[in-house]
């Protein structure tokens, strides 16, 4: 028996906290090593000696518990203290602000903090001296307008036949080699049919060949294993025909022996029969 | 009145119940710290510490069911700060220092029901103070298995959650911790039959 139960299991057994099974296996483990068997005891010896300390008596002294957190005003509360410590600040940095004469201002994007008194700030406006006339801006655009209208119709001009040059060239060059192709697929076109028939024909008969003769093998195979099926067949057949005609015999022997019996039987009874009518007269 | 219902109670800061929970368990958790430490102030002043935890934080306990497990916890946890303190800082009491023989004894001062049967309270008392001796040998973890075992009264499931620890664990230490006494008293000659002729 390997079954050796853990120091937990052995706690669980000594204090009868284990299922029924367990605790046979565990019984049946320390019947078999007296060792741990006297170990168990000792143990509980021991835990009973212990047992034996008492209790100290105690009288419970008062315990100082502190303040009753329900009884609490809420300005005695934390909450209460924070918040006010906050407010606190607050008012700290506004009269701080207020005695150094800080000042902040937010306009047209521009955050601004100052302290103490504005000082205005002179702004000197440059008039200018030349200022052209409204007519005079419309000429100068009209005229630049103008200007670059013919700019952009020369462009287009010249870029319009560079396309129409281009395009032309493009169709000769096409044009010119669609005709060599078609040249030189004419005159190669009689040999290459040639070549590609008589291959073709070496093909079809080289697959004709084999067919055939995988076809061969495959039908020697299947004859082949058609006549060992047959024989095997015949040879069960016959098998069988022998066992029935075997029973057969067996059976008309069984009958011709107890057709024999029964005859000796009533040749035995006719016998004893005839012998007691004998008596009889 | 159920001891849930006074938890309950105390919970929303009733403290008449509170003063009632501390009434209830001051003995054990009591005799538990005394037990661990087999020193009475050390025990007075844990005991003292653990009700004023239990009173500052027994609104967060949310399972009622294992306030005793919860209230263990409090104490072996203050236990195991006063064992660190007490490493670093060494001190022995004055009544180590000459704890006398007999009647001389301090133990024979701390001795209650003195009235009854003076011989007999006394040799009680100075095995008792053997055998406690002997736990003292074990280790603080098997030690406090033990306690909450064999003189709390502690389920092992209990003990499992008071310590943070699984169930198989407490059972080794319980194990272990009971082989370590069986040792521990058979070197002191300390059985059955001597203890019982001393009672």
């Amino acid at each position: 028996m390997n079954y050796k139960p853990d120091e937990a299991t052995m706690i669980s057994y000594m204090y009868g906290e284990l299922d029924a099974k367990e605790t046979e296996k565990v019984h049946q483990y320390l019947q078999l090593h007296p060792d741990e068997l006297k170990k168990y005891h000792q143990m509980n010896d021991a835990l009973d000696i212990i047992r034996t300390v008492e209790d100290k008596e105690v009288i419970a002294p008062p315990i100082y518990l502190g303040q009753d957190t329900h009884g609490n005003p809420f300005w005695r509360s934390a909450y209460f203290k924070t918040v006010m410590s906050i407010a606190a600040s607050f008012l700290l940095i506004i009269v701080a602000g207020k005695l150094s004469g800080l000042e902040i201002n937010y306009a047209s994007g521009e955050l601004r903090i100052s302290f103490g008194s504005k000082q205005s700030v002179k702004q000197e406006i440059v008039q200018p001296t030349n200022l052209l006339t409204e007519s005079q801006v419309q000429q100068m655009i009209n005229a630049s307008l103008t200007e670059n209208n013919n700019v952009i119709s020369a462009n287009w001009t010249e870029t319009q036949q560079k396309l129409d040059k281009s395009i032309k060239s493009n169709l000769a060059f096409n044009s010119q080699r669609i005709d060599d192709l078609m040249k030189s697929t004419s005159q190669a076109s009689q040999d290459q049919v040639r070549g590609f028939v008589s291959n073709l024909q070496d093909e079809n008969l080289r697959l004709m060949k084999d067919y055939l003769q995988l076809s061969s093998k495959e039908q020697k195979k299947y004859v082949e294993s058609l006549v060992v099926d047959f024989s095997s067949y015949l040879k069960e057949q016959r098998n069988q025909d022998l066992q029935l005609f075997q029973s057969r015999m067996n059976s008309i022997e069984k009958n011709t022996v107890q057709f024999k019996q029964e005859t000796e039987q009533i040749l035995a009874s006719i016998i004893s029969s005839g012998g007691k009518k004998k008596n009889s007269y | 009145m159920q001891t849930d219902a006074l938890i309950a109670r105390a919970q929303e800061g009733d403290k008449n119940a509170q003063g009632r929970l501390v009434k209830l368990w001051y003995k054990r958790i009591y005799n538990f710290n005394y037990k661990f430490f087999f020193d009475h102030d050390l025990a007075m002043e844990v005991s003292q510490k653990t009700f004023i935890a239990m009173h500052k934080s027994i609104g967060n306990l949310q399972d009622v069911s294992r306030f005793k497990s919860w209230l263990y916890t409090i104490s072996i946890n203050f236990c195991r700060e006063e064992l660190r303190k007490k490493k670093s800082n060494k001190s022995i009491s004055l009544n180590d220092l000459k704890p006398g023989e007999g009647e001389d004894s301090y133990r024979w001062e701390e001795s209650g029901n003195r009235g009854e049967n003076p011989e007999h309270q006394l040799r009680h008392s100075e095995l008792s103070d053997m055998l406690q001796k002997c736990l003292m040998e074990l280790s603080e973890e098997q030690r406090a298995v033990v306690i909450m075992k064999e003189y709390e009264g502690l389920k092992f499931r209990e003990i499992a959650e008071a310590l943070n620890i699984s169930e198989n664990t407490v059972k080794s230490r319980m194990y272990y911790g009971l082989d370590g006494l069986k040792k521990i008293l058979e070197r002191n000659n300390i059985t059955k039959e001597t203890v019982g002729y001393e009672l």
